[in-house]
């Protein structure tokens, strides 16, 4: 068993999960992974067991934040060091984790590959929500991530344990906004992304705005409400 | 709207909101569930502080008192959210069933390939 797990949350990926997973077998073999189906309704669980890839099948779909702490809490019964979240479309790109692995290693709770760390993030329509995002983050912690929506982060063993042991924690920035504002240190780590390849990406306007929304209620009002218990 | 509606209606809000949160902070409920009544709650509060809007929203609609809009806008919205909240529902119960069958059916199956 190594250190890093790299959380794989799959659904309808049917034709990006097998690149995305022999690239990190052939590639990366220094990390372990896990492909978690959500309740795919297509053959990403078929392609999963044809390719003897390492799987857990969910019996009904749970969403995003269910599927990751699926392997959390895997990661978690296994005694993983550090956990990992990447996309099964192919968008992250493994040879950033090991400089995230080292930011992580110096003190950090939580270390989320982000695009615009030396890069300016633009001022385009796509961008709006997360400039909007970022900035309530700013509000409320006083501190800048840049990429909040970024959803490559990695995660050590605390953070393991209590997002695997717990509700309210989503793999998505109002959580993160919530940690640092009660101790948690996050930092970000310059990183490449591409783009999707082949599928459909699940958000669409109304989806990105509604999601927008939401998070920046969350961020500014919601979680200034919640009492941490540590995990 | 009279002050006493107005006094009534503030504290309401305050009252659920607070309440709200204090649930919220138990870790009782999923924050994405409750963001729909925390916007609920606060226009309720809006409204009482500032019942001009919904004054002006009465005269356009063309009803007798504000009261009535608040009421009607407010049975309307729970109505929506009670019907949104069925679908959850019907989608929680089936979710238990597709559970319920695959574990007891995988349960025999393993059972009777490891018998065979």
């Amino acid at each position: 068993m190594k250190e890093v797990l790299i959380i794989i949350p799959a659904y309808n990926e049917e034709k990006n999960i097998a690149r995305v997973v022999d690239n990190l077998t052939e590639n990366y073999p220094q990390y372990d992974y896990v492909v978690i189906n959500d309740g795919s309704k297509d053959q990403t669980a078929a392609v999963c067991r044809e390719r003897g890839y390492h799987l857990i099948d969910l019996p009904v779909n749970l969403g995003l934040a269910g599927a990751f702490q699926t392997g959390l809490k895997y990661a978690d019964r296994m005694g993983y060091e550090y956990a990992i979240q990447f996309d099964a479309d192919g968008q992250h790109r493994p040879e950033f984790i090991a400089p995230m692995l080292e930011e992580l290693q110096k003190g950090n709770d939580i270390v989320i590959a982000s695009r615009f760390v030396t890069e300016k993030k633009p001022f385009t329509l796509r961008m709006v929500g997360s400039h909007l995002i970022s900035f309530a983050m700013r509000l409320t912690t006083g501190k800048r991530i840049k990429d909040p929506t970024s959803g490559m982060r990695i995660f050590d063993r605390k953070m393991i344990h209590e997002f695997a042991a717990n509700i309210n924690y989503g793999p998505e920035p109002d959580t993160v906004s919530y940690l640092m504002k009660h101790g948690a240190k996050v930092a970000e780590v310059q990183a490449e992304m591409d783009e999707r390849i082949e599928g459909e990406s699940y958000l669409n306007l109304s989806r990105s705005m509604s999601y927008m929304m939401r998070m920046g209620i969350s961020i500014l009002l919601v979680q200034l409400f919640r009492k941490r218990t540590e995990g | 709207m009279s002050i006493v509606l107005r006094v009534i209606l503030i504290i309401a809000s305050l009252l659920t909101i607070l309440y709200m949160m204090r649930k919220i902070r138990q870790s009782k409920v999923q924050i994405e569930d409750s963001i729909f009544w925390v916007i609920f709650s606060v226009i309720l509060l809006i409204i009482s502080i500032f019942p001009g809007l919904a004054d002006w929203l009465t005269r356009l609609l063309g009803i007798y008192s504000t009261v009535n809009f608040v009421f009607l806008l407010t049975i309307f919205i729970l109505l929506i959210k009670l019907f949104l909240m069925t679908i959850k529902v019907s989608q929680l119960e089936n979710k238990i069933r597709e559970l319920t069958q695959r574990i007891a059916v995988e349960r025999t199956v393993e059972k009777e390939k490891g018998d065979q």
